[in-house]
């Protein structure tokens, strides 16, 4: 006799354990990572993220192939490898863009189509619907400001390139995590921040990359025609990245105390996440 | 009859205008209406029931928890479909329902599952790969109640379900919505501002009218409310009314039928004699029956009449 049987389990009643709110944030801040990456998505949603993604490794892999292959006494000798804080210069551009990209498709769907009210008709409450936001935005931007770093330690360290001893290894890890984290913190805020005051995805995206330009160019343009440096604490395309240098010890380019580096960039980031808080807290969920 | 929402003395208000103005209603098991004209205070009833706002006076228990104080609790148990769309077009219908259980609480394993089930009992289980956009208004509102479903709550939130949809896909709505209480034993308050949706699903319905509650109970002993008698003849319907209005009795005409105020036992003694003595036939004498249009409108005409009170206006005035 076989023993197959027919199945029919239908819908039915479930008393089994509930999770609360810590499983709905885990839940909102898992499927919203997988959306900013276009993972689940058309073909076209997953182009420009993981184009993003793509760029900021391609000098990570090109220099790690280059130490790989080259003598040694030529890589010294050219100079050819970056120090681990100034790989920054070569992806900022690509960073750029994947928070503008990131942010607002994490962000603005939910109140364009509606699905905020959803939400909030679950166990999430605004602030909790947020921290699940900003939980997704984190790890995924971390994917551009903590990876590539990473993968130039790695390979370094394979192809004899990279620190000597578990010491000076283990520093140089905890810097690189530190710095991706002050990266994707500050501007996790920032685009955050600047997606909740739209709806509309492409508009969020210009805004972001309008604010790092604008930021950029209006704070260099005054402290060339001979204001104080310190302006350059307002150029938020520079403060994260002028912060990571001071984590290797590096001088960097702003002759600012490492202090007023931190206070800027905690400053940056806990402003935009108010707004973003604010903005939230005042919208009027009915339906 | 058990409570799952008790509101007493609810006042909301959004800015100058008073959207509730002391509500006080009892919601039971079963299928219950919630009839208003648009502007009614319905929604906002629905978003202090969800804990969405915090009632400006007055308390509310949902399912035996305050909203306003124990909101993750008490939303976890109840399934909301919004009235308008509300659905990530992009998103697979099956992604969409699996992910709002897990937002409800499921573990992974089991919203995998009940999403599935849920999308086969709205008659979805053949699209459930389908992306939401790609979609018929009534198939996305029967996505929207299967999200609402999925994770399994007391009780069911629904607010105007029917809004777009054709005949027959309304029909299948309110089929759906019979067969979530009566099979599944899930309570629903369905928000509506049509008074046939709710007489056809509900079991009890609580009728609004400017923010305040104006009618409330079974429909059964809403309809009992209605007096006098309907009288069928087969002619003469005019000179049988005539000799009616001469024994004091209100009568309106129409066609072969007449509605006959007064009570029952006694309009059906006057209706016999003036049939008899006129030699009109009778095809039908039957006690008179309200429909919840009757009651409605009955309830919409009282509170026009309280809000022209000048005490009343001056009060409300005053409040605004």
């Amino acid at each position: 006799m076989s023993d197959a049987r027919i199945l029919d389990r239908g819908y039915r009643r479930y008393d089994g354990p509930r999770l609360g709110v810590a499983g709905a944030v885990r839940s909102l801040a898992w499927h919203s990572a997988l959306r900013a990456l276009g993972l689940r998505r058309s073909v076209w949603a997953k182009l420009l993220p993981l184009a993003a993604v793509g760029i900021a490794y391609v000098p990570a892999t090109v220099f790690v192939g280059v130490a790989a292959l080259l003598p040694e006494q030529l890589v010294d000798a050219t100079g050819l490898l970056p120090g681990y804080a100034d790989y920054y210069g070569f992806i900022s551009a690509a960073i750029v863009l994947f928070v503008a990209l990131v942010g607002p498709e994490v962000l603005c769907p939910d109140r364009r189509h509606r699905m905020l009210g959803l939400y909030l008709a679950s166990p999430l409450s605004r602030d909790s619907y947020l921290v699940a936001k900003v939980l997704a935005v984190v790890p995924v931007l971390a994917l551009v400001t903590l990876g590539p770093p990473l993968l130039l330690l790695v390979g370094f360290t394979f192809a004899d390139a990279g620190p000597d001893g578990a010491g000076e290894l283990l520093g140089i890890l905890a810097r690189i995590v530190a710095g991706g984290v002050v990266v994707a913190a500050a501007y996790t805020a920032v685009s955050l921040a600047a997606s909740s005051l739209t709806d509309r995805r492409a508009v969020a995206s210009a805004g972001i990359i309008l604010v790092l330009l604008v930021s950029g160019v209006a704070t260099g343009a005054l402290v060339a025609s001979g204001a104080d440096e310190r302006l350059l604490l307002l150029n938020l395309s520079v403060v994260p990245f002028e912060l990571v240098q001071r984590l290797y010890g590096e001088a960097g380019q702003v002759e600012v105390s490492t202090l007023a580096l931190v206070a800027a960039n905690l400053a940056w980031t806990l402003a935009a996440a108010a707004l973003l808080r604010a903005r939230y807290h005042r919208l009027r969920i009915t339906r | 009859m058990s409570a799952v929402v008790r509101a007493s003395g609810l006042v909301k208000r959004w800015g100058d205008t008073t959207a509730l103005a002391g509500v006080s209603v009892e919601v039971g098991t079963g299928v219950t209406g919630l009839l208003g004209a648009n502007g009614a205070g319905k929604t906002t009833l629905l978003g202090l029931v969800l804990g969405l706002h915090r009632p400006d006076e007055g308390s509310i228990e949902v399912l035996g928890l305050d909203p306003a104080t124990a909101g993750p609790q008490v939303r976890e148990r109840l399934g909301y479909v919004p009235e308008h769309e509300a659905l990530t077009p992009d998103v697979r219908a099956f992604d969409l329902v699996r992910h709002l259980a897990e937002v409800h609480g499921l573990p992974s394993r089991e919203a995998t599952g009940r999403a599935s089930d849920a999308l086969w009992l709205v008659g979805l289980g053949e699209e459930r790969q389908r992306p939401v956009g790609t979609m018929s208004t009534g198939q996305r509102q029967r996505v929207k109640l299967a999200a609402a479903l999925a994770h399994d709550p007391a009780l069911l939130l629904l607010d105007e379900p029917t809004n777009g949809l054709d005949p027959v896909q309304r029909d299948e709505m309110l089929g759906l919505v019979r067969r979530v209480s009566a099979e599944l034993g899930i309570d629903v308050v369905l928000s509506s501002h049509l008074l046939e949706e709710v007489e056809r699903t509900c079991d009890a319905t609580v009728i609004l009218a400017e923010g305040r509650v104006v009618a409330s109970g079974s429909l059964a002993a809403l309809r009992a409310g209605g007096t006098g008698l309907v009288v069928e003849v087969d002619g003469r319907a005019e000179l049988l009314a005539t000799h009616l209005r001469r024994t004091d009795l209100g009568v309106e005409v129409d066609g072969l039928r007449l509605v006959v105020e007064g009570p029952p036992e006694a309009g059906a003694d006057a209706v016999r004699d003036a049939a008899a003595a006129h030699r009109v036939g009778l095809r039908r004498v039957q006690a008179r029956t309200a429909t919840l249009e009757d009651v409605f409108l009955a309830a919409e005409r009282s509170c026009v009449a309280e809000s022209h009170l000048p005490g009343l206006t001056d009060a409300r005035t005053e409040e605004r």
